[in-house]
This record gives structure tokens, sequence and C-alpha cells, in this order.
């Protein structure tokens, strides 16, 4: 599975997304699922799935789906 | 009498600019005029964290017109819903199609209403009821009262500079910036959030002095590492909303000591407007997990089931709570507008705890079945009704979340269940655990056993 498809998985599954939502293109509080509480478990859920730990700077930076995905290979996941 | 100290100023951190002295107090008259020409009733202000909404909350609050604080994001039917009960003269801060009765921007057609209460002042909804959403009438003394008291015991002055960090429809968040403006200090509306990077840079630009947080804010804190070292100019934080594990609070009050700041922890409920109790910062250590006395004008007394007052300390009881910030009491429907104050100024809270010998109150429960939800008070009865189609539900307080034991539910259905009370309640679905269960555990009554369900979280 690729980085984006495993990173989808988990954006759905950590704010419990409907089909309908785009992940890919989604940032910070585009949807009510993604607010700061959702935000927590969502970076919580990233750390668990690819095995990694970010640090405070990385985790207010991740304002979308993209910048998760450049953080994720900037640790080498999914490669 | 006015919320607006002359001093008081608003920042907007969207624009950056500063808005205070007599252009504040100008754009406030302005608003206040525009609503005195609206109908008789309730004002609806869906109150976000920007300034065309504060200017308008300001503005009710100077006009002397009622005004009802309601989430931005609520859905459309719910608001329907009281609408049809209230007849608000206008509902402010909505784009939408509007309901039946109203005009193309929001005003009540029929121009009969029921009159409010002279001192009325402010309506927020009880965090957590279920389908029937209630009001909190607070007068204009209550609010000017309480937030003279917050005021005081955290030394709030023209000095300080507090970022929105909860919503204004939340008692909570409405106490941090009433206290503010009415001292003269700075509220910098920022709407994003402790998660996000544009909250800390406006701290860091806009020399935040102090942070409001619930619970869930700690959590979040400590799990992005929060440094106060990294902002010199914050040295207060400010915890309520639910109690917060006492090694939080330790550790919180550790670092802000460290640099010469505080913490401190306080206790209130929305009937109160909201706060009743604040432990003093130098004091935080000796009375760990202590929720404070009362505020200055407010006291405490607790009673037995029998409603007789419990005077040795120590020992646990209802919490009763008298001061001049309690509210005038409920308010269902629209002729509830007209109502005067039903409470005297007494609060019986349904906590449970006790004082010490220094009168600083400790809360140890609750009489009825009152869960928290990212500091939101939700009642466990309703949210067991709220699934009972997806079969027998067991709903116990888990900290900051709730947990409902599901009986014999798959993960799917667990899934459903969590979302459909995230959509019915509006909080976000990571507050409701929900958990597959094979039977609940039953007293020698047959009701079930909440204390050992309780255990098991």
């Amino acid at each position: 599975m690729s980085l984006n498809d495993r990173l989808r998985g988990v954006f759905v599954d950590a704010l419990q997304l409907d089909d309908s939502v785009d992940v890919e293109n989604l940032k910070y509080r585009d949807i009510e699922e993604w607010d700061s509480v959702g935000h927590m478990a969502l970076v919580a859920a990233i750390e668990d799935e690819f095995d990694v730990q970010f640090e405070t700077e990385q985790v207010i930076d991740m304002s979308s789906f993209k910048v998760a995905v450049d953080m994720l290979k900037g640790f080498g996941a999914g490669e | 009498m006015t919320l607006l100290h002359a001093q008081a100023r608003l920042r907007d951190a969207a624009t950056g600019d500063l808005l205070g002295g007599a252009e504040l107090a100008g754009r406030v008259s302005e608003v206040a005029k525009e609503l005195a020409d609206l109908p008789s009733g309730v004002l609806f202000l869906r109150v976000g964290l920007d300034l065309t909404s504060v200017l308008r909350y300001l503005g009710a609050f100077e006009a002397g017109r009622a005004v009802a604080l309601l989430d931005p994001a609520q859905d459309r039917e719910v608001l329907d819903g009281l609408v049809s009960r209230f007849r608000p003269a206008a509902v402010l801060g909505i784009d939408d199609e509007p309901a039946p009765g109203y005009s193309q921007d929001w005003v009540r057609e029929d121009a009969d209403g029921v009159e409010q209460h002279p001192d009325l002042a402010v309506m927020l909804p009880t965090s957590g009821s279920t389908g029937n959403p209630k009001f909190v009438r607070l007068s204009r003394s209550a609010i000017l009262a309480n937030a003279d008291a917050i005021a005081e015991v955290l030394g709030i002055d023209s000095d300080e500079v507090a970022p929105t960090s909860l919503p204004l429809h939340y008692s909570y968040g409405m106490s941090v910036l009433n206290s503010h403006l009415r001292k003269g200090a700075t509220v910098l509306l920022e709407g994003s959030g402790v998660v996000a990077r544009p909250f800390w840079d406006a701290v860091t630009k806009y020399e935040v002095t102090s942070l409001a947080g619930v619970p869930y804010h700690y959590e979040m804190l400590r799990r992005l590492r929060f440094d106060p070292a990294k902002y010199p100019s914050l040295r207060t934080l400010t915890q309520a909303g639910g109690k917060l594990r006492t090694e939080l609070v330790s550790e919180f009050n550790d670092k802000m000591r460290a640099v010469g700041g505080q913490m401190f922890v306080m206790y209130g409920q929305t009937e109160a407007a909201p706060r009743m109790a604040t432990v003093p910062s130098d004091r935080l250590t000796e009375k760990l997990g202590s929720a404070g006395p009362a505020l200055p004008g407010g006291t405490f007394s607790i009673r037995d089931e029998d409603g007789n007052e419990i005077t040795e300390p120590g020992v646990a009881g209802e919490v009763v709570y008298r001061g001049p910030n309690v509210m005038m009491g409920y308010a269902e429907s629209e002729a509830e507008l007209a109502l005067g104050d039903e409470t005297g100024g007494v609060l019986v809270t349904g906590d449970l705890g006790y004082l010490d010998s220094d009168g600083f109150l400790y809360i140890t429960g609750r009489l009825k079945r009152i869960g928290k939800v990212f500091g939101n008070r939700v009642n466990l009865d309703d949210l067991e009704q709220i699934v009972k189609g997806y079969g027998a539900a067991a709903a116990v307080p888990a900290g900051d979340k709730v947990v409902v034991f599901l009986d014999r539910a798959d993960k799917d259905t667990c899934k459903q269940a969590a979302k459909t009370l995230s959509e019915t309640l509006h909080m976000h679905v990571t507050g409701f655990d929900v958990r597959p269960a094979e039977g609940f555990p039953q007293l020698p009554s047959g009701k079930i056993d909440y204390r050992s369900l309780e255990a098991q979280v």
C-alpha cells in the first residue's frame, strides 16, 4: 500500500470521515471533524501507524494531509 | 455599568488590527443602535472568534438586549428547533436560507414578541442536554459581578493580553472575554486553537500573557511538550471546565513557577456565570485537588440528603453556592424571557464535595449521572437513550471522555453509535469511546452496576 493510501486510512479512521470527504486535499479546520481535538487524535494515530514520534513543531505545523505526507517522507516512512 | 473599560482593546489576529478607546466604544454603540431597532425578543448570536461576533455581543450588552450565544457550527436542525421555541427577534451571524417567519436577513417578521425582563443580559446553552437544549438566564449584574470577582482573584489589569482559546458560547470562554474587557485589558481574537501554528505565532507576536484551558487543552499542551520559557510574555495559566488530573496540575504548576509564572485551578458552572471558586496560585501545591475557596462575594455550603447544612469540615454532601453571579433561572421557551430572578442567588450545584477547615472546596462526584466531554457536561442517561437503537447501552464517565458499553455490538456498530452521539450532541467523536460488551454487571436490585463498569475503564 502506498504512503498516501495508508495515511488516508489513518485520517478516515481517526477522524471517522465519510467516504465523500476528499481526504488528500484536506486542511486543518476545513471540516468539523478535524478540529483541535481531532488533531490530537489524528497525530497519535499517525504516530502509531507509522511508528514515528513527531516533534512539537511538527504537531503544530501539520496543517494539511499533504504536509503530513511530506513529514512522513522526511521520516523515511512508507519507502 | 458597562463591560467595556475605557482602556479595553480587541486585537484581531486575522488582520493584526487593534481596536480600543473611543474607536472601540464608537463601534460598539453603532451596533447597539442597530440592535435596539429590532423587534422585541431575545437576539440569537452565532458567535465565532472574530471581531464582528464580539462587537455584536458587546453591542447587545450595551443596548440592554438579551443575547443568546450559540455555537456557529450548530446544526441547522437544532437551530430551527430553538428558533421556533424562542422566536428570537433576529438571528445574527448566519447566512443560510432564513427560517419561516424570518426575513432574508434573519429578522423576525412578526413585530410582536415577548418583552424580555429588563435584568436579562445573556443566555447560554446548557451543555450536554439532548434534543431539548435550554438556556441559562444570566442578568447584567451577575455577568458584571462575576467578571469583577474573576479579575480580582486572577489579578487581571490593563497590561494583560488574553487570547480566545475557548469558544465564546462556552461560559468559560465568555468569562475570559468579560473579565479582561472589564479591566481594560486586551483580548486577542484568534480562532485556530492551541494545536495550530497561527495560534502560537500570535502568542509571541502580540505578547500574550495568559492562557485559559479545559482539561483536554492541558492534555494537548503536555503532548506538545509546552515550554513556557519559549513564550516570555505568557506567565499565567488558568484551568476550569472539569477536574484536571492532579499530576498535570502539579506538572504545569511547576513549569510555570520555574519561569516566575503562575497557574490557577478554578471551578464553576454556566449557571454561575460561570466562576464560583479559584485556588490562589501560591496555595496550589498545598491544596492540590481542591477547587479553591469561593470567589469574593460568594459562599459555599454543603448539605446532606435531607437538605440540612453540614458544618463539620471534611464531610461530603451536595455543594450549594450563594453569590451575586448565580443565574436568574433557566429558559425553555420564549415565555421565560419575561421572568425575573427565580433563584435568589442560590445555586444547588448537583456536585458532591466537602469543605476543608480553610473553606477550600473539594469536589468528589456528581449527584446525577453526569459526564464531561471535553469540558462540556453530558447527562449519561441521555447518552444511553440516544444510542438505544444500536442496543442496550451503559454510559460511564472517563476523565474528559465518556465510555459507552454497547451490549452485543460489533466494532462497526460501536463506530456508528459514536458517530450518532457526536452528531446529536455536536461534540467531537473521539469524546465517545463506544465499546462492545457482553451484558452488564448488575446490582442486587437488578440495576446496572455502574461502579464496576467505571472500574473497567
